[in-house]
């Protein structure tokens, strides 16, 4: 049952968010939009490119979407509403989300074009700039909750959300979420002005629609791990539990998908630079307050 | 109604809807490009259409005035990547063969633009989809099969066969169709994996060359040794083109497959062109129908020439030569290096003349050693046009055709041919005339600048400035002296949010550096902590309290001040001018005589001079900024990585309408 009710939402959010990136991109807010560009794409031709690595071109973006729905399974939206609550869940969205990696790589290589080519190895890069930025926070979220269960994450906020009590850990991860998520100005592998579109350039009709719903659940998936992580998942006075995730979920959606808006991308070996020298040492350090805090102080 | 561009299919109630949505959510490419348009004064973006950056997201191409000639072929390659239905909507274009027919043409207006946008969608609305669809392909596309020998690549043959040589099964390749360019010698353009070295052409390669060493290419000696690095034998040149691919005499032998179309014949002509024309398909060129499941009829032989993308595709593309498993080691053996040692596949990818975040009509092939730029080639499609056409040209034609020639920046183009005209002709215009001029020239200059800013916003992800930046320019476009006090405060506050925005500092300092030696124009000269500016000379424009702006740096966060600065100053200028006026051309009757005149434009200084006899132009020669300033591309996207190198073009402002030499 909280199968399909997971799914329908994730649905509904990926439109909202459709809406939300349209406004982004466009500056204009439209409510239908999204759905009239979606029935376009559909009748649109879907354009194999040619001496293209047919089984990548066409695999890339499912697997894409994949990666993405098997991140969803494990963000819980209420006690209980959540697709399968794993034991080691923070672990297994980080190993789903690493198939985001394989998908553009793929999606990528497969249309035989320089640009898109060139997109995928740029992720490839990015990924050694945010995959240890996605882990060591996650570690010390789970330190404090002595589980690497959502849901155990999630209750263990309860006194007081992850964002006040590691907030470093919280800007690291966000930062890294869009870097995983390639959302500017973190948007290398689809930079508009740099490679026309990267790894979606070639991409028309059906796939590019399979490609930009990914895209969306991506997004969504790795809005929700923040939520669950550091801003206490459901938990919040008033309304129901399901309510404060969706209101959490699309506001951390919308505020990543838009703050790209208001800064030029980055230089991608800065951000490499950047990464290393000084996130990892932040997160180091994060896990080390955060290990003294909970010895400490257990709350 | 239908449109030539529909997709295949029967009209059916959910086609309906389909079309239905289409003609809604229109997502146009932009000819020659969103930039030309805003500088024509269309606005684009407050059009309820989207425009991309890709052909293969677009549904409309919209072509923006008269098509350069040297950009047509390039515009047809567009067309045939866009994915159908399609359709092209032409704003005062005139003839833009080879592209179809245009499916509806409107004047080059803001109410030309409504209403042809109006008529597109119905038509698409009517018309997206029916049974039988036309092919289109572009010219540049066009390909045709040939048989050639594995062995003996000098034998190529029409039909399938032996070879007379060695008896092997001759193999297929496609090449560039014969009718295009008038080229009739046959492309080597099938890839060959590393080993199987282009014997034919190995004796392009000259006599004994230099002695050059196998691992370290700057190693070169005249006698026979061995490398002081590593000991090894040093090797001739010939030696180490016959381990890579053969290269002949080209100079900088790049290591990648994809060389042979570049390296046989003229570069200009016949298939290699068309890697020049394809803006977003590197190095394999699709086109748009032929290989479509329902369209395929071509699938085999239509689309492309030239290059294979990757390095499997390429050895694939060679049939009956096995992919033998390779070693990096030998792939490699005798490639060039980069400077950080790092052996990697060089590719070549074309950007432009219709790449966003580049000028519109501007070139750029480079040459990528992974991401980083190994070499660059550059240059406009746009072609230089003759100044003077025929012997009866008035002079009041004259400086019309000039300023027709730049869309980029037509006024100040036009008050340059006016000041050279009038001292030709001895006609001295009053101090208002001269003050309305400079003001229209800064007025100019505010728009020009707005229009880089939204041009570097679009290539750098910065969408707010692009959107802003772009409004801001088409209010600014011919707005009168109140139009511009209006704007003032607004293009002032956009200049600071400019230089305070997150990672701007990050993104353009020490990119694109140019000495204080090299031959520069314009902002990019002023940019490095001095330089020239021609209005300094111009008792006009000090009597306005102009002073020359200067930045220090040489690189492109300098440039992006500098440019702030002089928006912000011809600001001042225009209000302490009090008017505008773009500059009419006075009656200079009959008259004969030689004048000279020096402006500088947004881009730079430009001088012209003409020569009048009788009241008609008969000799005029200019000089632009882009002129100089393209020549400093090759220095500033060297070893770059490509997205700087990219943002390093983009900071010299280049306009390939000016370029000339």
């Amino acid at each position: 049952m909280s199968i399909v009710v997971v799914l329908v939402s994730l649905a509904a959010g990926a439109y909202v968010l459709a809406v939300i990136e349209r406004w982004a991109v466009q500056g204009h807010l439209s409510l239908t939009g999204p759905a009239w560009a979606a029935l376009a794409l559909l009748g649109r031709e879907s354009l194999l490119a040619r001496k293209s690595d047919r089984l990548f071109f066409e695999l890339g973006p499912v697997l894409l979407l994949v990666a993405g729905l098997m991140a969803v399974a494990v963000i819980p939206l209420a006690p209980g509403l959540i697709i399968t609550d794993l034991a080691t869940g923070a672990l297994f969205l980080n190993a789903a989300l690493a198939y985001v990696l394989v998908a553009l790589i793929m999606a990528g290589w497969g249309p035989n074009g320089a640009y898109a080519m060139i997109a995928g190895w740029r992720f490839l890069g990015q990924f050694i700039a945010y995959a240890m930025l996605i882990v060591m926070p996650i570690t010390a979220v789970a330190m404090r909750a002595e589980s690497l269960s959502t849901v155990e994450i999630v209750a263990s906020q309860a006194q007081l959300w992850n964002v006040l009590y590691q907030p470093m850990g919280f800007a690291l991860f966000v930062v890294a979420a869009m870097g995983l998520a390639w959302l500017p100005p973190l948007d290398l592998p689809d930079a508009a002005g740099e490679l026309a579109g990267g790894v979606e350039a070639e991409y028309t009709g059906v796939r590019l629609a399979v490609l930009r719903l990914a895209r969306m659940v991506i997004i969504l998936a790795l809005a929700g791990a923040t939520v669950t992580f550091y801003l206490g998942g459901w938990l919040g006075p008033w309304l129901p539990p399901w309510g404060w995730s969706a209101i959490k979920i699309l506001a951390v959606a919308a505020a990543m998908l838009s703050v790209g808006r208001y800064m030029p991308r980055i230089r991608e070996a800065r951000y490499l630079a950047l990464s290393w020298k000084l996130g990892i040492s932040l997160a180091l350090a994060n896990i080390f307050v955060v290990g003294v805090i909970a010895l400490v102080v257990p709350i | 109604m239908t449109i030539a561009g529909a997709h295949a299919g029967a009209m059916t109630g959910l086609r309906r809807l389909i079309s239905g949505a289409m003609a809604r959510d229109l997502t146009a490419f932009v000819l020659p490009g969103p930039s030309v348009a805003r500088s024509m004064g269309l606005d684009l973006a407050g059009s309820h259409l989207r425009v991309v950056g890709t052909p293969r997201h677009a549904s409309v191409l919209i072509v923006v005035g008269p098509l350069p000639a040297g950009l047509r072929d390039a515009a047809a390659v567009i067309y045939a990547q866009m994915p159908r239905p399609r359709a092209i909507l032409a704003l005062g274009a005139g003839d833009i063969a080879p592209l179809p027919d245009a499916h509806v043409s409107a004047p080059l207006t803001r109410a030309g633009l409504q209403s042809g946008l109006a008529d597109l969608r119905r038509v698409i609305a009517a018309g997206a989809f029916r049974a039988d669809t036309g092919e289109f392909t572009a010219p540049a596309l066009e390909v045709r099969v040939e048989y050639t020998c594995p062995m003996h690549p000098e034998i190529v043959r029409d039909a399938p066969g032996d070879c007379p040589k060695c008896g092997m099964t001759l193999v297929p390749r496609e090449t560039a169709s014969n009718g295009h360019g008038g080229h009739d010698t046959p492309q080597e353009d099938t890839p060959s994996p590393a080993g199987h070295a282009h014997a034919g052409h190995a004796d392009d390669a000259g006599g004994e060359g230099p002695y050059i060493c196998p691992m370290h290419p700057e190693v070169v000696s005249d006698v026979p040794g061995k490398c002081p690095k590593c000991g090894m034998f040093l090797v001739t040149a010939e030696e180490v083109e016959s381990h890579g691919h053969g290269h002949g005499d080209h100079g900088q032998g790049h290591g990648s497959k994809a060389q042979g179309a570049h390296m046989h014949g003229d570069p200009a002509a016949g298939s290699a062109q068309m890697h020049h024309d394809v803006p977003d398909e590197a190095h394999h060129g699709h086109e748009g129908d032929g290989d479509h499941c329902g369209h395929g009829e071509q699938a085999d032989h239509a689309g492309h020439t030239g290059h294979a993308g990757h390095g499997d595709h390429s050895a694939a593309g060679l049939d009956g030569i096995e992919p033998h498993f390779m070693s990096m080691v030998e792939l490699t053996e005798g490639q060039p290096r980069s400077s950080d040692g790092l052996q990697m596949e060089w590719i070549e990818a074309p950007f432009g003349p219709f790449f966003p975040g580049l000028p519109a009509g501007l070139h750029l092939n480079l040459t990528l050693d992974g991401d980083s730029v190994a070499g660059s080639e550059v240059r406009s499609l746009v072609g230089a046009t003759e100044l003077v056409d025929g012997p009866q040209m008035t002079a009041g034609d004259f400086v019309e055709r000039l300023a027709a020639m730049m869309p980029l920046s037509p006024a100040a183009y036009r008050t340059l041919a006016c000041a050279a005209v009038e001292e030709a002709a001895g006609v001295e215009p009053d101090h208002n005339a001269r003050r309305g001029r400079a003001a229209a020239v800064e007025r100019e200059r505010i728009a020009s600048h707005l229009g880089w800013l939204a041009e570097f916003g679009l290539q750098s992800g910065f969408l707010w400035l692009a959107a802003r930046a772009g409004a801001l320019q088409l209010a600014v476009g011919n707005a009168d002296i109140d139009g511009i006090a209006a704007q003032a405060g607004a293009i002032r506050r956009l200049i600071r949010r400019v230089e305070a925005a997150p990672l701007m500092r990050m993104r353009l300092r020490r990119i694109a550096r140019i000495g204080k030696d090299a031959p520069a124009s314009g902002p990019v000269d002023r940019a490095r902590g001095g330089g020239a500016d021609a209005r300094a000379g111009d008792p006009t424009l000090i009597a306005l309290g102009f002073e020359m702006r200067v930045r220090d740096g040489g690189d492109a966060l300098a440039r992006l001040r500098l440019r702030c600065d002089e928006i912000a100053q011809s600001l001042d200028l225009i209000a302490a001018a009090g008017r505008i006026a773009v500059p009419r051309l006075p009656d200079v009757g009959r008259v004969s005589g030689e004048g000279a005149a020096r402006i500088e434009t947004p881009r730079g200084a430009a001088s012209l001079s003409v020569k009048l006899v009788d009241g008609k132009v008969v000799e005029a020669e200019l000089d632009t900024p882009s002129d100089v300033n393209i020549a400093l591309v090759e220095t500033v996207t060297a070893q770059q990585e490509l997205g700087d190198a990219l943002s390093a073009v983009a900071s010299l402002d280049l306009s390939p309408w000016e370029v000339r030499g």
